[in-house]
């Protein structure tokens, strides 16, 4: 006990001595949250929060259809309607080329007479429908065709996300049927009213139709709206524990080259110990890491107007996690510094993989977003139990039992990683011959 | 009564992984209590991989191995316990202070608080380091390194001591507080395996010499005796050179 105490000690030593490893070791992690959770936040998140998104909209109708679309982008307080260019009015085509250039995002284009149109086929299939009932000669309305009815044309930029992109188009959508909706019992009265002018129709709101209610369910008492910030410490945090891989590759690589190891392995100590003591030091490296930018969230993300991390009262959960996934991470490590020759491959291989097994495991595009066999291979990724732990906590407040699961997963990987590199030591010799 | 080997070295052979060749091929050898034994050869020879073996840093394809009469296959953690290394490359953490590191090979040796200090610094005054105990490895000559390299192999009082070229890349001056040092060590009991390019260095510091080539023991005997033996060659040098060739090795 008192060698690996006396190992630990000078694992210590090694790395406070490196203060601009220190430094960066601690610093830099926190910076990448705060970086990745502003762009996030500023970047995605304004989509769909405060900064409106401006829309080109070319009105050549100037009815009813283009009067709803109009008062429905601008009451959903996403967008700033625009339907003038400098001092010109906008038309199809300067629409097309202002979004052709990459200046605006989306551009719509409602063409003249397309509420004409779409009035006039209501009417002909209420009278048809009436004339089902007996209550129009069916004669005067047997040969009336319907109306072709024109398109709306809605202008993309190239770079639009197709969420955002789904989400403009169904708004219009929407916008349309309801429309058609009011159109229709509009013309049903007025029709009615022909045929019992002894009645009089109700004045009915015709856009009364249900409503939704969001709810995040979690074992929270207050159920909290997730944000971005929610996801991106978690995620980032777990990325960047990950790594200190490089670190500690390059701390066994330089105990090889440098010859430490020769000795190490003379000394009537198991080699184990030397590992275990080494891991123990960037264990606690890990965990002042996730703790640091933990509190990054908390306390300097709201500085730049982007919502706090809320934590929540799951500490115990929380840091279980947070010690799984360091475990994690070293036994990563330790298997990438003993499998690797050099310091170059294990600083190449060691980052490289970590951004793979990051983009596998749900670290910047959600699982749930990405295609089957991705899906399948993900659910295998250290990451991604990681990040299902930390979520469990964060956005569901998750206890102990809720993260046992990734938890005891995470521990498997790191007595697998461990394992192996013990066989792969014991076959081959660390030393130079 | 005849004298037990301390070392005792039968048939030893060594391959490494993916070589047909052997790095060392049924070496036997006998090395005695008190002895200060050289191992010779040109690069590539076998002697460090003979030492690494002797030390226990990785198994041999076969043969045996006794030290004190232990065997290293199966007490190879009370071999080390008795044994000091003083490896060739410089075996020190560069960002710790000479008394950081002497202080951590010595707690793996159980070796804690006043009694270490004190065989610290005995140590580092005899090799003239005792001012530089604070100062860091990295701001230390080449020939302080080697010197603190041979302290952190023999703060436990080994038993035997194995030195992989000890003095290669000094000043003279700190090559003679080394073997000055090795003699006395050796006076009072210790046996000490060494290797060395170094003839003339190994003719006046060891009892006994064993020149290997290409992994073979080619001859083995006291440095002047086998001089002696070869009165056509003046020197250990001329021997050596006679026996191995002047070919150059890789």
């Amino acid at each position: 006990m008192f060698k690996f105490l006396f190992a630990v000690r000078k694992e210590g030593l090694l790395l406070i001595r490196d203060k601009a490893g220190l430094a960066i070791l601690f610093l830099m992690p926190s910076f990448l949250i705060i970086l990745m959770s502003l762009l996030q936040e500023v970047g995605w998140g304004s989509y769909v929060k405060e900064s409106k998104v401006p829309i080109l909209f070319v009105d050549n109708d100037r009815d009813s259809l283009s009067l709803k679309i109009r008062k429905g982008l601008n009451d959903s307080q996403f967008f700033t309607i625009i339907d003038s260019l400098g001092s010109a009015p906008l038309t199809k085509e300067s629409a097309r080329e202002a979004v052709k250039r990459g200046k605006y995002l989306i551009g719509i284009v409602i063409p003249k007479g397309i509420t004409r149109s779409v009035r006039t086929n209501v009417r002909i299939m209420v009278a048809k429908t009436l004339a089902g009932f007996g209550l129009i000669n069916p004669v005067m309305i047997k040969d009336i065709p319907f109306n072709a009815v024109d398109t709306v044309t809605i202008f993309f930029d190239p770079t639009i996300k197709p969420s955002f992109k789904n989400a403009v188009l169904s708004s219009i959508r929407e916008y349309n049927y309801r429309n058609e909706n009011e159109m229709v019992f509009r013309t049903f009265n007025q029709e009615m009213s022909k045929q019992f002018p002894m009645f009089k129709p109700p004045e009915i709101n015709y856009n009364k139709g249900m409503e939704f209610k969001e709810v995040f369910p979690s074992e929270r008492t207050i159920e909290k709206t997730p944000n971005t910030v929610q996801h991106n410490v978690p995620a980032w945090t777990i990325f960047s524990m990950f790594f200190i891989v490089i670190p500690l590759t390059s701390s066994l690589i330089q105990e090889r080259e440098g010859g430490s190891l020769f000795r190490l392995l003379s000394l009537p100590i198991p080699y184990i110990l030397v590992l275990l003591a080494k891991s123990a030091v960037y264990l606690v490296v890990c965990m002042i890491q996730c703790t640091l930018m933990i509190l990054a969230g908390i306390y300097i993300l709201p500085l730049f107007q982007v919502p706090m991390l809320v934590i929540g009262n799951q500490f115990f959960p929380l840091a279980l996690m947070a010690f799984a996934t360091s475990l994690a991470a070293l036994g990563y490590g330790l298997m990438i510094g003993t499998l690797s020759t050099t310091h170059q491959q294990a600083a190449g291989f060691g980052s490289v993989s970590i951004i793979i097994l990051a983009a596998l495991g749900g670290i910047w595009v959600p699982i749930y977003l990405m295609p089957g066999i991705m899906r399948h291979i993900a659910i295998y990724s250290p990451f991604n139990w990681a990040i299902s732990g930390f979520y469990s906590v964060f956005l569901r407040g998750g206890s102990f039992i809720n993260i046992l699961p990734e938890f005891f997963k995470l521990v498997a990987f790191f007595l697998g990683t461990v394992l192996i590199t013990f066989v792969y030591r014991k076959f081959k010799s660390p030393i130079k011959k | 009564m005849v004298e037990q080997p301390f070392i005792r070295i039968q048939d030893l052979t060594k391959y490494y992984k993916g070589s047909s060749d052997p790095a060392i091929k049924s070496i036997t050898l006998d090395i005695f209590k008190g002895e200060i034994f050289g191992l010779l050869g040109p690069n590539g020879a076998g002697k460090t991989t003979t030492i690494s073996i002797l030390c226990g840093l990785f198994p041999p394809t076969e043969g045996m191995i006794t030290i004190n009469g232990l065997d290293i296959k199966s007490d190879l953690q009370g071999i080390k316990r008795i044994i000091g290394v003083v490896p060739q490359e410089v075996a020190l953490y560069p960002t710790l202070t000479a008394m950081e590191n002497l202080t951590f090979f010595g707690n793996m040796y159980n070796l804690r608080g006043k009694v270490l200090r004190e065989k610290i610094m005995e140590r580092l005054i005899v090799f003239g380091l005792e001012r530089f105990a604070k100062k860091k490895v990295d701001t230390f000559s080449g020939g302080m390194k080697r010197r603190l390299n041979l302290i952190a192999g023999l703060l436990h009082e080994p038993k035997v001591l194995f030195l992989d070229e000890p003095t290669v890349g000094i000043d003279v001056q700190s090559r003679i507080v080394i073997l000055d040092y090795l003699k006395a060590l050796n006076k009072q009991g210790t046996t000490i395996i060494y290797t060395s390019h170094y003839m003339e260095e190994a003719e006046n510091l060891c009892s006994r010499v064993a020149i290997i080539d290409r992994g073979s023991i080619i001859s083995i005997g006291n440095p002047k005796e086998l001089v002696a033996d070869h009165p056509e060659f003046k020197n250990l040098e001329n021997l050596f050179l006679y026996l191995t060739g002047k070919e150059l090795r890789d």
